[in-house]
């Protein structure tokens, strides 16, 4: 009986433990928790009982959202990108990036020779591996993400293999982003489209190379977020970049956006 | 002994009740933290990695930083994520 008692009182004791563990861990972190609950009017409370010690799991997540993680994924994808559907994204490419900047096109460009060898190969995890072989200039439609999320619409009429509608419903849907940080990307994916609209009405301040690196940016920051957790979303995005950049490099194909 | 047995089969079991809505509380409360931290970087503030979240309201965040910066982190009336500077 005396065991008995011992060991629910220990049991009991361990559970309380689980629940009380953050708290502990959050006093030794003075900074944080008084500032806070001085700002705050309601912080008082919340602070102490909110500043709990999942620091393990943060020092992990937190430069995987910062930078180092960036870097990675950009190289090693954009490369991937070309291989894989240089003669999808080439025909699009070509005739809107003309003007603008010569980086994307030059990558893709140089990616055309090797097309011939490379279709079979490809085989995307998206299905759309036989469309792209019947037409070159509809294949650049490997998958659209990121941005145009809001130009679906028009751009699946014209690129029938780029289904933005999809990728944009796979963007909202992931999981391998917080709810305020696809809202954050969108703004700035709503900004980088007014800067678009801005600069076809000659009121931009910005110039197109200027709108391709903020483009580029914001591609970086969607894929540092996604290739931890979803690397088949990912790779999606990189596969479509340069076609959405083509929709977005065209005044006409902009404008047929509708976003 | 068999009641011994069932006894601390069911105090076992009591514990993980317990403990599971605790652990449930600290997985959405990384993963909250995890997402404001992401905000804060987009927004290309330093911060590092979020250490505490307050809940002043919904979608309204008082936000401890490792760094030890600090910041109101919230969805404006026009649904922009806004990310102010506190002291």
């Amino acid at each position: 009986m005396r065991v008995l008692v011992v060991v629910l009182s220990l049991t009991i004791y361990a559970a309380g433990c689980a629940q009380k563990a953050p708290p502990q861990s959050p006093q030794p972190v003075p900074p944080a928790t008084p500032e806070a609950s001085g700002t705050s009017k309601t912080a008082p409370a919340k602070p102490a009982t909110t500043a709990t010690s999942q620091t393990e799991d943060k020092d992990k997540s937190a430069p995987q959202a910062a930078k180092p993680a960036t870097p990675a994924t950009a190289k090693p994808a954009i490369p991937a990108t070309a291989s894989t559907k240089p003669a999808e994204s080439a025909p699009p490419t070509k005739p809107v990036a003309s003007a603008p900047a010569a980086k994307p096109p030059a990558s893709s460009t140089t990616a055309k020779p090797a097309p011939a060898p490379a279709k079979p190969a490809p085989s995307t995890a998206t299905a759309k591996p036989a469309p792209p072989a019947a037409t070159k200039p509809a294949a650049p439609a490997p998958t659209a993400t990121a941005k145009p999320p809001v130009a679906t619409k028009p751009a699946a009429p014209s690129n029938p293999t780029l289904d933005l509608t999809e990728l944009k419903d796979q963007l909202k849907s992931t999981k391998a982003i917080g709810l305020m940080t696809k809202l954050t990307l969108k703004n700035q994916v709503d900004d980088l489209l007014d800067g678009f609209r801005d600069h076809y009405a000659g009121k931009g301040k910005s110039s197109i190379s200027q709108l391709r690196q903020s483009y580029d940016m914001l591609m970086m920051k969607v894929l540092s977020l996604l290739q931890d957790k979803d690397q088949k979303l990912a790779s999606d995005i990189v596969a479509s970049r340069e076609v959405i950049w083509g929709l977005l490099a065209d005044p006409k194909k902009f404008a047929a956006l509708d976003v | 002994m068999n009641r011994r047995i069932r006894t601390f089969a069911y105090s076992l079991l009591f514990a993980g009740v317990l403990a599971t809505p605790s652990f449930a509380q600290q997985q959405d409360e990384a993963a909250l933290k995890k997402d404001l931290t992401a905000v804060i970087a987009l927004q290309g503030l330093p911060c590092g990695q979020v250490v505490a979240v307050a809940e002043k309201a919904e979608s309204d965040y008082a936000v401890s930083c490792k760094d030890g910066n600090l910041y109101r982190v919230y969805l404006n009336s026009a649904g922009r994520v806004v990310v102010e500077k506190r002291k």
